[in-house]
């Protein structure tokens, strides 16, 4: 008896029904094991999102707590050059309201939860298709009984549904936090529709640059999608805040919704809804691109290589350098658009403020400790966001060299005669040069900035080296925790040492918590460089977590069994 | 001359999963060794203990006569591996990769690193990450060969090759041999290792329960033996005979299984008129799997 080709040789069988709990979350669904998988990244998200809501409005509200300082908070911002005051938020439209705990949250904070939730999405998107395929562990999923376009429409889900919840807990804590430390007859409050018009917009933002990261991936694979959008991202916020352009600024998403300010309570939909639906659509593009292409095939438009000599085959130094090479250089480029941007800002702005007695009064009185009549001044305003990425930067770095070991590298190249030690000890230097050329980008951009602005900014480029202090201190701490511990976790707790350090620094100070536990924190040490004075203390910090956390790191590898 | 390598009775447990217990062996200069055993046995954290890779929880593991965790980078100096599963570097052309391997361990000969390439048909110029999961397997090849080491271990080291890149490999691994090389293979094909290896041990829930020499392992194996009779089939003059066992009559055939010296078989048969005598010496495999069978198989399920 022939059998029909089309006909299952056997009966299906009955099968158990798989529950709803784990079909939304576990092993009952491509969706439910997506959500799964990035519950880590959900916890940080959510967590830094809600923690800061509060720990801005706490801060906000001890600060600036009378109507006179809200009034001098006012007069500062708006003195400042439209082109610098715009980029961190619509002041021009928010008036009289940038007094506001939302005024100040939208114009300081704002745009870091729209970039951060962004660059969430570009991460996620570009590794959750592209990253999978790339490794070869999506074609297992691809012949389970479900099309490609299935399984990418259940990982994006999974990843909007993290996101949107995350968003959630920002509208829910900016809300609480504004009603429990703001001033009601200062109008502080921000009502929930408020809160939830906010996170509405930075979740269209994500979608949208997301989307470009689904819609490129496929082309350019999951490094060359994720560095694209990113920097894409960064120069349509810069070009819309700047009003620089021209036409192209018809295609910025943040140009867009530039009228929106909901924190404040002015809204744009229009110009959200506009964002939401290119973003779907770009969402939509990317998900058919992935179920038409071949899978794991990249079109060859992939990112260039490095030349043969930066990637360093002689030792095991150069090849750990040769390794961080391509992550220095995106962080390199990244950190000098930005100082070059500031830079070029605040040169003019110094010399503005220095003729004006009263105005620098007033800035004095909010920021005491701060010399405004220099571009360094300025710049060290923003340090401590800098000294923050520096961490970041380091988390990746260390990552990187983690990877020698999770990925599976290491077995064969400790097979060689090259002790555990000399490994911990060339993969940290590795990390070390890589901060260094980070840094050296960073200094050059606040250079060509500051040139371009007309400021002097000397100290400032000196002052620059702290960013590598900062992050050398944070490799060393990582390369510890790797050696001695275990290397698949060593730039996750980096990173929330990062995290913690940074809140520990906002916070105590408004909080007026302990000075021993203001001290806990790192960049709490590093004095005010960017106009030339140094804490000794904690440059010597710095020096002895990098090269003490290597050393450590080397005598810790020797005692413990190396992971496969 | 001492052994090149010596494990006295090492273990090495995982808190409270199986690792090796108290594995005994030696491996003698210049000999190819045949290490056995059903996935999850513990072959490869056995080779990781000697490459001090992992520590022992107690017993000692030598190599050259040094022991694996007092100097290991005298070890690794002598030593080609290629590990059961292994990544490199995704930037790195096969070229490069091969060419930083030598850097790491100095004076490799650039003519004999070019004959391999050349030998394994490796395309050298593309990136790592490109290569096929063969390809990936030939860098490795040559990365563990190029420095023409005193001592192979080889964990599954034809896994993803071609057949004819697995002879080419076989040749080349009897060719270091003749040089002097000692050479310790991990498998589990295991036609590999009876074409390959002089000596075997084989290894089952982490502990070693046969050693000796492929031959001396097949002799301490069974006989298929089938007899095709011209009347009625005996069975039960055959099964009271010693060392019979698994005895099937079909027809006038009768098909049995001989365990130790076959010579009680033959007498037997000869009082019969018999129109076939068919006796089969067993492959390793069939003593392999005669011995675990499935059981075997689902062993170390819990073993690394």
């Amino acid at each position: 008896m022939a059998a029909s080709a089309g006909t299952p040789r056997h009966p299906a069988a009955t099968l158990s029904t798989i529950p709803l709990r784990r079909r939304l979350y576990g092993l009952g669904s491509i969706y439910g094991k997506t959500i799964r998988d990035s519950r880590l990244s959900f916890i940080i998200a959510a967590g830094l999102f809600g923690g800061l809501a509060l720990a801005l409005g706490a801060a906000i509200g001890t600060v600036f707590p009378t109507p006179e300082t809200r009034k001098e908070l006012g007069t500062l911002v708006g003195s400042m050059p439209a082109a610098m005051v715009n980029l961190f938020g619509n002041v021009t439209l928010m008036g009289a309201k940038m007094g506001t705990l939302g005024g100040y949250v939208t114009w300081k904070y704002g745009s870091l939860f729209t970039l951060g939730t962004a660059l969430w999405s570009i991460l996620a998107l570009s590794g959750t298709l592209a990253g999978e395929a790339a490794k070869g562990s999506l074609d297992i999923v691809a012949v389970s009984p479900f099309g490609k376009r299935r399984i990418a429409i259940e990982k994006v889900a999974a990843h909007l549904t993290l996101v949107w919840v995350a968003l959630a807990v920002l509208a829910v804590m900016q809300t609480v936090s504004s009603n429990a430390f703001g001033d009601a007859s200062l109008g502080d409050q921000i009502p929930l529709a408020a809160s939830a018009a906010f996170s509405v917009w930075v979740a269209a933002t994500a979608l949208f640059f997301g989307g470009l990261t689904l819609v490129l991936a496929p082309l350019l694979g999951r490094a060359g999608s994720a560095g694209v959008s990113a920097l894409a991202m960064l120069l349509a916020w810069m070009a819309s805040g700047l009003g620089v352009g021209g036409p192209l600024l018809g295609l910025d998403p943040f140009h867009w919704t530039e009228n929106n300010v909901p924190l404040v309570q002015i809204y744009d939909w229009g110009g959200v809804l506009a964002v939401a639906a290119v973003g779907a659509l770009l969402t939509a593009v990317g998900i058919e691109l992935f179920n038409r292409r071949d899978l794991g095939v990249t079109s060859g438009l992939s990112m260039p290589s490095l030349p043969a000599g930066l990637l360093g085959v002689r030792g095991p130094v150069s090849r750990a350098f040769g390794d961080q090479v391509p992550r220095a250089l995106s962080w390199g480029i990244g950190l000098a658009i930005w100082g070059a941007l500031l830079a070029s800002l605040v040169g003019s702005f110094s010399d503005t403020i220095g003729k004006d007695p009263g105005l620098l009064t007033a800035f004095r009185s909010i920021f005491p400790g701060y010399d405004f009549t220099t571009a360094g001044g300025w710049l060290q305003l923003y340090l401590e966001l800098f000294l923050i990425v520096a961490g970041f930067a380091a988390a990746t770095f260390v990552s990187k060299w983690a990877s020698d070991e999770t990925d599976g590298r290491l077995e064969l190249v400790l097979a060689t005669p090259m002790a555990r030690a000399r490994w911990v000890i060339a993969g940290g230097i590795g990390a070390l040069l890589a901060v260094l050329l980070a840094t050296v980008m960073w200094t050059v951009g606040i250079g060509i900035g500051a040139s371009a602005g007309g400021g002097t900014i000397g100290d400032a480029l000196l002052g620059s080296a702290s960013f590598g202090l900062v992050a050398a201190a944070f490799v060393g701490v990582g390369v510890a925790v790797g050696g001695v511990w275990r290397t698949s976790l060593a730039a996750e707790v980096t990173a929330v040492l990062v995290v913690v350090t940074y809140l520990i620094d906002l916070l105590a100070p408004p909080l007026n918590l302990p000075d021993w536990f203001h001290q806990l924190a790192l960049t709490a040490h590093m004095g005010q460089p960017m106009i030339g004075v140094w804490d000794p203390v904690g440059v010597v910090a710095c020096v002895v977590l990098a090269v003490g956390g290597i050393a450590l790191g080397a005598w810790g590898v020797t005692r413990r069994d190396i992971a496969r | 001359m001492p052994p090149v390598i010596t494990l006295e009775k090492l273990t090495k447990s995982y808190g409270k999963s199986r690792g090796i217990i108290d594995v005994d062996l030696e491996v003698q200069q210049g000999e190819v060794f045949g290490f056995l055993g059903p996935n999850g046995a513990g072959k490869t954290t056995t080779i990781r203990t000697m490459l001090d890779l992992i520590r022992p929880t107690s017993g000692r593991a030598a190599v050259f006569g040094i022991e694996s965790s007092a100097d290991p980078v005298a070890i690794h100096r002598r030593v080609g591996y290629i590990p059961g599963e292994f990544t490199l570097y995704d930037r790195l052309t096969g070229r490069q990769t091969l060419e930083y391997f030598a850097n790491l361990r100095g004076g490799v000969d650039p003519a004999y690193q070019a004959s391999l390439v050349e030998r394994f048909e490796l395309e050298t110029g593309k990136r790592f990450k490109e290569y096929s999961k063969g390809n990936k397997q030939k860098v490795g090849v040559i990365a563990a060969l190029q420095h023409r080491p005193e001592l192979l271990i080889l964990d599954e080291p034809t896994s993803g090759l071609d057949p004819l890149v697995q002879q080419t490999f076989f040749t080349t691994l009897r060719d270091a041999v003749a040089d002097g090389a000692t050479v310790f293979l991990s498998s589990h094909i295991l036609s590999e290792v009876e074409k390959t290896c002089e000596r075997v041990a084989i290894i089952r829930d982490g502990r070693i329960v046969k050693l000796g020499t492929v031959e001396g392992l097949r002799d301490l194996a069974h006989h298929q033996v089938e007899m095709r009779f011209a009347g009625a089939v005996p069975s039960d003059t055959f099964a009271r005979l010693p060392g019979v066992s698994d005895v099937v009559a079909e027809d006038h055939v009768l098909r049995l299984r001989v365990a130790g010296a076959i010579t009680p078989v033959v007498r037997a048969a000869a009082q019969f008129e018999l129109l076939d005598f068919v006796s089969r010496e067993p492959s390793l495999e069939e003593t392999f799997l005669a011995e675990y069978g499935r059981e075997a198989v689902g062993a170390g399920a819990n073993g690394r």
